[in-house]
């Protein structure tokens, strides 16, 4: 398992910038879920340990310095007790007081006692908060102050409704400190956006700051509404702990028409053996443009393999009768090698999917490797989360916490180990068997991303339910396009059925003929 | 149809081909060419459409393409012995190339 995962999110001193963050609900609202958001924030941290205890030691054994699973953040000196995050008790700055800016909110470390500073240096893990610090529900045009604002593909903008300003949000990594040297990362780094999802949370209401009424908004299915009374839009523009709303987004620049035009292309070159009722069902309008979770993730590490190579060092041929005949056989001398190889390794922006329902692992309900498969994502090019970006195209939300994916991450450097020593063990001709191998994670750290694509789905209507979901996906930056096309296997068994049928009167002729006439 | 010809002449089971190139026994061997020709052809075509369509084989091939600085490497090689007179060009169980296969796990510090 890789890092420390849940109960990681820390409990701040009341007025610090993480006790602002911690308030899932933005001011002027409140949870209509089963707890009050108090509650919330104490559940998750009693969780965090509880995981801690079943899980053990993430890498525990292979990290020297590295947390353990479940160490928090220190507490601040005055924390004790306190229902960090709850209204009316921010300390004296409040909630009032939270910045509109965007630098790298870090709880700084002289805030703290002096043993809370020695525990936080062996804890290792740190919340960067990347919530926007609005709490007011209302994303505005920064010049006009409308809240009827949405992404115009073509302009790779926001574009306000009214005064046509167009501006982007700021690069995340850049505007949160997401950027700084990953051989510099110790312990385990999670943008705010990455926390533990609570899944009772459905409704979040907000107070309309125009007229004052009170607007629901069912969050798992939808992050904006209009206010009934004012038309004006209210968004959820701070992070709630429902997986909906990420620590960035990587808006679209590829448009529908552009998609369409590639998704017709794929499949005009798999029409012959295509599935007959897919070729009169296919509608390549039926696109929809779909922001997917995932979690990007950097890695400082350190590498070990072993195993046993051999080099080729004589090549022989020996020739022997065997009834009548005489046969060759070629045979291999070789030396046999321990190979060990160790290195330092900095992993930049590897993603994993955050979506069980697009888990790429599993293809047992839908084609979800052909998500998998139009990859990259310029992810440091991912803009600080607004709401707005979403407008007009669905997103799925996360369901998957850091500890649900540590396992694959922790395959996925492995893997990215072994490809890296590729190169230095090209002596060995007759090739290496890997044996052992092992990673100890100095550092990571982890960001929640949006990323667009392009999704044309079909599922064969006259097997109903159960169906397996074929996917046409497009990647909403590069363009980059794969699918799955129903095939017609008879179509395709009558041709292989033709092909070798020649294929074996061929070989009869030149076979048999070699037989009876050599 | 190129990208069918490709998967056609990398299905083609190369056990059969070695069987062939290897034998002496040219008789049986042309006995036995069309009943192995056969079946393999058919077997690629198949298998070579049903995967240019599906594209079940396809993923991102992230153990390449994520950026990845590399530094401090330290190799330690020791010959071990000898392993002479082997049939095979390639050594029993090498895995350098399945960089997704896992082995077995070591604590490293």
């Amino acid at each position: 398992m890789l890092p420390p995962p849940p109960g990681r999110r820390p409990q701040a001193a009341p007025g610090s910038q993480e006790a602002r963050r911690a308030d899932p609900i933005p001011s002027g609202a409140q949870s209509t879920g089963q707890r009050e958001v108090p509650q919330w924030a104490g559940d998750q941290y009693r969780s965090g340990g509880a995981h801690a205890e079943r899980s053990g030691t993430p890498y525990g054994q292979r990290r020297p310095a590295g947390p353990a699973h479940g160490q928090q953040r220190p507490v601040g000196p005055q924390a004790g007790g306190a229902p960090h995050g709850a209204p009316g008790q921010g300390g004296p700055s409040g909630q009032g007081g939270a910045p509109e800016g965007r630098a790298a909110t870090m709880l700084p470390e002289q805030s703290l006692g002096e043993a809370a500073q020695k525990a936080l240096r062996n804890a290792g893990n740190r919340i960067v908060d990347t919530s926007s610090g609005k709490t007011d529900g209302l994303d505005k045009c920064p010049r006009c102050g409308s809240t009827d604002i949405h992404y115009s593909i073509t302009a790779k903008a926001l574009v306000c409704g009214y005064c046509r300003n167009q501006w982007n949000e700021d690069v995340a990594e850049q505007a949160f400190g997401l950027d700084s040297a990953i051989e510099e990362l110790r312990g385990h780094t999670m943008a705010s956006g990455t926390g533990d999802i609570r899944e009772d949370l459905t409704t979040v209401t907000l107070k309309c700051q125009g007229c004052g009424a009170e607007v629901v908004i069912r969050v798992d299915e939808q992050l904006q509404k209009r206010c009934h009374w004012c038309r004006q839009t209210l968004s959820i523009n701070t992070q709630i702990p429902n997986g909906a709303v990420p620590d960035a987004v990587l808006p679209f620049q590829l448009t529908r028409e552009q998609a369409i035009d590639r998704i017709n292309e794929f499949v005009g070159s798999r029409r012959a053996f295509a599935h007959a009722r897919f070729k009169s069902e296919f509608v390549p309008d039926n696109v929809m443009g779909v922001y997917i979770p995932y979690m990007v993730v950097d890695g400082n590490l350190h590498a070990v393999m072993r195993g046993t190579g051999e080099v080729t060092t004589r090549q022989y041929t020996v020739r022997r009768k065997v009834g009548d005949n005489y046969v060759s056989e070629t045979y291999y001398d070789a030396d046999v090698y321990d190979v060990r190889r160790a290195f330092d390794l900095l992993v930049d922006d590897l993603t994993v999917e955050s979506s069980r329902r697009y888990d790429a692992r599993d293809n047992t309900r839908s084609t979800n490797n052909i998500l998998n498969a139009v990859q990259p994502y310029d992810t440091a090019a991912a803009v600080a989360y607004n709401s707005n970006y979403l407008r007009g195209f669905t997103s799925e939300r996360r369901d998957l916490n850091i500890r649900d994916v540590d396992d694959s991450v922790e395959e996925k450097f492995l893997s990215i180990a072994r490809a890296k020593a590729r190169p230095t063990i090209s002596r060995y001709d007759r090739g290496v068997r890997w044996e052992h191998e092992g990673v100890a994670v100095h550092g990571t750290r982890w960001v929640a991303v949006y990323v667009p694509v392009w999704l044309y789905s079909y599922a064969d209507s006259a097997k109903g339910e159960g169906s397996l979901v074929h996917y046409i996906a497009v990647n909403g930056r590069n363009g980059n396009t794969m699918g799955s096309v129903p095939v017609s296997h008879p179509k395709i068994f009558a041709l292989s059925c033709a092909l070798g049928s020649m294929a074996t009167a061929i070989a009869a002729a030149i076979g048999w003929g070699w037989f009876f006439l050599g | 149809m190129l990208p069918l010809l490709a998967d056609a002449a990398t299905a083609v089971d190369p056990a059969a081909v070695t069987i062939l190139a290897d034998s002496g026994d040219s008789g049986v061997a042309g006995l036995m060419f069309p009943f192995i020709a056969g079946p393999a052809v058919f077997a690629a075509v198949y298998g070579g459409i049903y995967r240019y369509y599906r594209n079940t084989d396809k993923r991102h091939h992230f153990e390449k393409e994520t950026e990845v600085a590399v530094g401090n490497l330290r190799t330690g090689d020791r010959r071990r012995g000898s392993n002479n007179r082997q049939s095979s060009r390639t050594m029993s169980g090498a895995n350098q190339d399945n960089h997704l296969e896992r082995v077995r796990r070591i604590a490293v510090r």
